[in-house]
């Protein structure tokens, strides 16, 4: 559902020069698995998302979202995607309802879906109290869950989270993480980025070691124990790095 | 580009725009209160300064005074609250030029030795009156005393005339007779005609200013941009939703700048105490003057709108983007002053420079002398100006650098 080929993408730098943020990442991701991107800070997992969902051009190589080519259509692939991210802000001034809305409406939903599918999803979320204030005046977590229904309101075949659970509390995280796997389970196809070793061991079918914009070494979180000869993920991560 | 995202977009933004109370002051407090506040202050100030000047008592010392003929000792005596005599006997053992120069009081006057007696036997003569230029209140002291003086000196010719057994009306050949012909709006024109489109444009460009700064940058600054950029809406649609969102904000707040100016003028004056500038105030917003003025403000919002978004989408943060309006309001609004400057008149060229143009299209139009080839020279250059702005906002959207700027 997801295909990663050879995606290179290329930053000019005042104090740095040329950047090379992506440097030929290939992956494929397919309906019902959560793909893991692991890495450090500026490791490139924001621009490689940014690409699949086109926010940013490829310099070079291409992606595959759900049979379509994101340098040939965009905007195709555009209504195919789910985007949360940690740092997802919200409108202060408009009330989690009329949010939510908006993107419904950007996304070609009809009135009636609009209204019916969120009414679903804020029941599931647990969000009837606050459906109807302000964003500003929610907490943390209640904001996170207004992201979630926007991000999900289409109903995309693939979902694109950039390190979701950034700056949030345990319990916030957890509804992060249960919704992720609910993604999964329904048969969505998921790619998630993160930098912490336990989430990704927790919730990741495959995942990818990304560093200095390249993938070193990619499967499941046995496979990549195994082949390192570690017990832990991190130790994992320092022996492929470090090679 | 499909209009069904342009209007989803654009009634968001409304939405969105209303309940921002800091653009709603900018937009609608601002340009009512600005205006008349303003006027207020300034005509309180300036009345309230020339009745100060006009009906102050001056103090005046005349040295030497028992040499002052009688009938001018007499004229001068006569309004107490005109002036309040003193001589050197007040001021013992002073120099009185020096006091004079301290402000003491405000004018001196030296009558010399037989005075009256020269008069009288009409040898020439003459009286020294010594004011302090620097001081309002002393010029206009000087100006009081003149006048009496001069009264005085009519008098005593036509004494010497009518003595010869001439008639008096030898020293009037004839009477000038000064007729103005403008009309009460055209010297009204004249004199708000040029503070009223600096008014609209100012009150214009702020108006568009504060919904620009939240659409553009703030989307970065909230880390709403990214959820935009992957939506299926296209950027030219994000851009255009935007774009007739802050537009309207600033046709918004022009109109009730003038429409505040327009009841402003009506009720000064009907105001009677504001009766001596009766005809100062004589702004007659006719129904085509303000069409011709809404007319206007549209494509000059339509500039400012475009500007105004393509700087803030191109900074980072609100803050940044602040910096950056500060300077153009700077630039875009200064050419406004040029109705102030006098001399400045529209001609083909000047018709052509944007903002110049509409001030001094503004401007004629109040003043009722406005000539349509002119405005139509304007406008094709302001709608020129507004599209190509807008066509900038739209590649500027487009590009990476300046959305995920670092
Ligand atoms: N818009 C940009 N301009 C210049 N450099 C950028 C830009 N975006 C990211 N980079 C650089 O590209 C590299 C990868 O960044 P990013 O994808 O954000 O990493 P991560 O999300 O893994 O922390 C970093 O060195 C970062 O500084
Ligand atoms: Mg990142």
């Amino acid at each position: 559902m997801i295909e990663a080929r050879e995606l290179c993408k290329n930053f000019k730098d005042k104090k740095r020069g040329v950047v090379k943020a992506v440097d030929h990442v290939s992956f494929s991701c397919k309906a019902g698995e959560v793909y893991g991107l692991l890495g450090p800070n500026g490791a490139g997992k924001t621009t490689t998302l940014r690409i699949l969902s086109t926010a940013l051009k490829p310099t070079s190589g291409t992606a595959i979202i759900n049979g379509t080519d994101v340098t040939v259509d965009p905007q195709k692939v555009r209504s195919q995607i789910g985007f949360l991210s940690g740092n997802t802000g919200l409108y202060g001034r408009l009330t989690a309802r009329e949010m939510v809305t908006y993107f419904g409406n950007l996304y070609g939903m009809e009135k009636q879906a609009i209204r019916r599918r969120s009414d679903e999803l804020f029941a599931l979320l647990d969000m009837k109290d606050f459906a109807d204030s302000r964003n500003e005046k929610l907490s943390t977590g209640m904001k996170q869950k207004v992201s979630i229904v926007r991000s999900v309101l289409h109903d995309p075949p693939v979902m694109v989270f950039d390190e979701p659970t950034n700056g949030l509390d345990v319990m916030s995280s957890r509804t992060i993480v249960d919704f992720i796997k609910h993604c999964r389970d329904s048969g969505k196809c998921v790619i998630f980025s993160t930098h912490i070793m336990s989430e990704a061991m927790r919730l990741c079918d495959r995942v990818a070691i990304i560093h200095n914009g390249r993938i070193y070494r990619e499967g499941t979180v046995n496979d990549l124990l195994q082949a390192t000869g570690q017990n832990n993920l991190e130790d994992a991560f320092i022996k492929i790095v470090g090679e | 580009m499909q209009l069904r995202n342009i209007g989803t977009i654009f009634r968001k933004e409304v939405k969105d725009t209303i309940r921002d109370r800091r653009t709603m002051i900018f937009a609608f407090v601002m340009p009512i209160m600005a205006m008349p506040l303003l006027m207020t202050v300034i005509f309180k100030i300036q009345m309230g300064a020339v009745q100060k000047i006009e009906h102050a008592r001056s103090d005046i010392v005349i040295q030497n005074i028992a040499e002052l003929p009688k009938d001018l000792h007499d004229s001068l005596m006569a309004d107490t609250s005109l002036f309040q005599v003193k001589t050197e006997a007040d001021y013992p053992g002073k120099n009185l030029l020096d006091e004079l120069k301290q402000k003491a009081f405000q004018l001196l006057v030296i009558v010399p030795n037989n005075f009256t007696k020269a008069i009288e036997l009409e040898s020439p003569t003459g009286i020294e009156v010594y004011y302090d230029r620097g001081e309002e209140l002393s010029s206009a002291a000087y100006g009081k005393l003149d006048s009496v003086m001069t009264c005085y000196r009519d008098r005593v010719v036509e004494s010497r005339v009518v003595k010869r057994q001439i008639s008096k009306d030898v020293l009037r050949p004839f009477d000038i007779q000064g007729n103005n012909v403008a009309s009460a709006q055209k010297v009204a024109g004249k004199l708000f005609g040029g503070i009223i489109p600096y008014f609209l444009i100012l009150t214009c460009f702020l108006g568009a200013m504060s919904p620009a700064i939240d659409l553009g940058a703030g989307e970065k600054e909230r880390g709403t941009i990214e959820t935009l950029m992957v939506a299926p809406a296209t950027r030219g649609e994000f851009v255009l939703g935007k774009y007739f969102v802050i537009m309207l904000t600033g046709i918004m707040a022009g109109l009730m700048s003038l429409a505040s100016m327009t009841i402003f003028f009506r009720y000064m004056a009907s105001d009677p105490t504001m009766k001596q500038m009766a005809e100062m105030l004589a702004i007659q917003f006719d129904m085509r003057t303000l069409f011709l003025i809404l007319a206007v403000v549209i494509p000059v919002a339509g500039i400012f709108a475009a500007i105004l978004l393509s700087i803030s989408i191109f900074a980072k943060s609100a803050k940044e983007a602040q910096g950056y309006v500060g300077f153009l309001n700077f630039v875009l609004v200064l050419p406004a002053f040029a109705a102030l400057v006098p001399g400045v008149e529209l001609n083909y060229q000047i018709a052509l420079i944007p903002i110049v143009n509409i001030s001094l299209i503004i401007k004629y139009a109040i003043a009722g002398t406005i000539e349509w080839k002119y405005v139509i020279t304007a406008f094709v250059s302001l709608f020129a100006l507004a599209a190509l702005a807008l066509y900038f906002a739209k590649r500027w959207f487009e590009r990476e650098e300046v959305l995920f700027r670092m």
